[in-house]
């Protein structure tokens, strides 16, 4: 009779999953064709620009794919990560609450991150005094398993990041921690994250400078303590 | 017991029809923005040096950088030879880049390949059949956004007689 009772329960628990996992994808493929349908609709008419600025981005069409889709971690709390910055310094995301936050996913093999870091910079020593903080992190491949190519791929990374004269810190992103950020794929990715810790923009792929400062009043101008 | 075993075994099929899913959090692998063409078999004479012709075609609208790309730091195309396959990669011709800007940065050029491209590998295979598991390693771009560096599967049965 306990025998028969466990086996009922399993075969409930694996029907459940089966279905769980069902609704689940079913959900998923719904929500891609949705933004696939929306994508399309924004494509077949492209933003023009307004103020005819060479930049990239101004013409619409280089704005992105950040520039037309919503992020799911749009609006909702960022993740918080800790990382080792090319110092060896331990930096978490949320060593900085209270202060808008821009997390850079780069890598030194990233062209379009050359053009955008320069800009970071330079938003850098405009916002800090009103309470900006820019992390970059890096999403260069590392060789875990190999000590010794491992601390040759970080000094690497430290190399490029002094070569680009970056003056906010460059974490190395030795934990996945792009993960929870929807698994950067197309770099840069750039998450605006406002004082209470809620993301609130966000952009794949090299946008213009004047998106970028856009994106960074909204996450000054947001969250409290202002 | 028996019945412990179908019920173990059940809700083992079901965790895995489970794990094999896409839930929403995670990403599918992008496709691949390179692809190999052609040639799927070629014959060479043994032990001397051949040239084959590598076939490959780029994704519209994305770029890799070319064999020898023009900014420090960028990851150059190459092609990968396992070892003990029979064949011996003696050189490789790549073809040059073409000239490229981001449009953020005209004076930024990059050396790129876009559309189909030709590399020619220098070959000295030992008497044989070897089917040849080799791979191009690029790193795609497009207009705005670059992608983690990959290795494009290139398959060729080299016949040395």
């Amino acid at each position: 009779m306990k025998r028969n009772a466990v086996v009922i329960v399993a075969v409930i628990i694996a029907v459940g999953l089966m279905v769980w996992a069902g609704v689940l994808n079913y959900r998923h493929r719904q929500q891609q064709e949705a933004a696939v349908k929306q994508l399309q609709s924004m494509t077949a008419q492209p933003a023009t620009p307004s103020d005819g600025s060479s930049d990239a981005g101004a013409d619409g069409s280089s704005a992105g794919f950040g520039g037309f889709m919503e992020h799911p971690l749009q609006g909702k709390m960022a993740p918080n990560f800790t990382l080792k910055d090319t110092e060896g310094r331990n930096v978490s995301l949320a060593d900085y609450k209270g202060k808008a936050v821009i997390v850079d996913f780069w890598a030194t093999w990233c062209a379009p991150c050359k053009i955008e870091i320069p800009w970071l910079e330079q938003f850098n020593k405009q916002y800090a005094g009103q309470g900006l903080q820019i992390l970059g992190v890096s999403e260069d491949n590392l060789n875990m398993d190999n000590k010794v190519e491992l601390a040759k791929e970080k000094q690497d990374i430290a190399d490029k990041a002094k070569d680009l004269k970056i003056n906010y810190p460059v974490l190395i992103d030795d934990a996945n921690v792009s993960t929870p950020y929807g698994g950067v794929d197309g770099l840069p990715t750039t998450f605006f994250i406002d004082r209470s810790g809620k993301v609130v923009a966000s952009t794949v792929g090299l946008v213009s400078r004047d998106e970028i400062e856009a994106n960074i009043k909204k996450a000054l101008g947001s969250g409290g303590q202002s | 017991m028996k019945r412990f075993a179908w019920a173990a075994l059940v809700l083992l099929l079901a965790a895995s029809f489970a794990a094999a899913q896409k839930l929403p959090w995670q990403k599918s692998e992008r496709p691949q923005d390179v692809r190999y063409l052609f040639p799927e078999q070629v014959s060479v004479p043994a032990g001397k040096d051949a040239v084959v012709e590598l076939h490959f075609r780029i994704n519209s609208g994305m770029h890799i950088n070319s064999h020898t790309p023009s900014e420090k730091g960028l990851i150059p195309t190459s092609l990968i030879l396992p070892e003990n396959s029979g064949v011996k990669l003696d050189k490789v011709d790549f073809p040059s880049g073409s000239e490229y800007s981001l449009r953020a940065m005209p004076s930024m050029k990059l050396s790129v390949y876009t559309g189909d491209f030709v590399v020619r590998a220098h070959i000295r295979a030992i008497s044989g059949q070897h089917l040849v598991q080799a791979a191009l390693r690029y790193q795609a771009c497009d207009v705005n956004a670059c992608y983690p560096p990959r290795k494009a599967p290139v398959v060729v049965d080299v016949i040395a007689k």
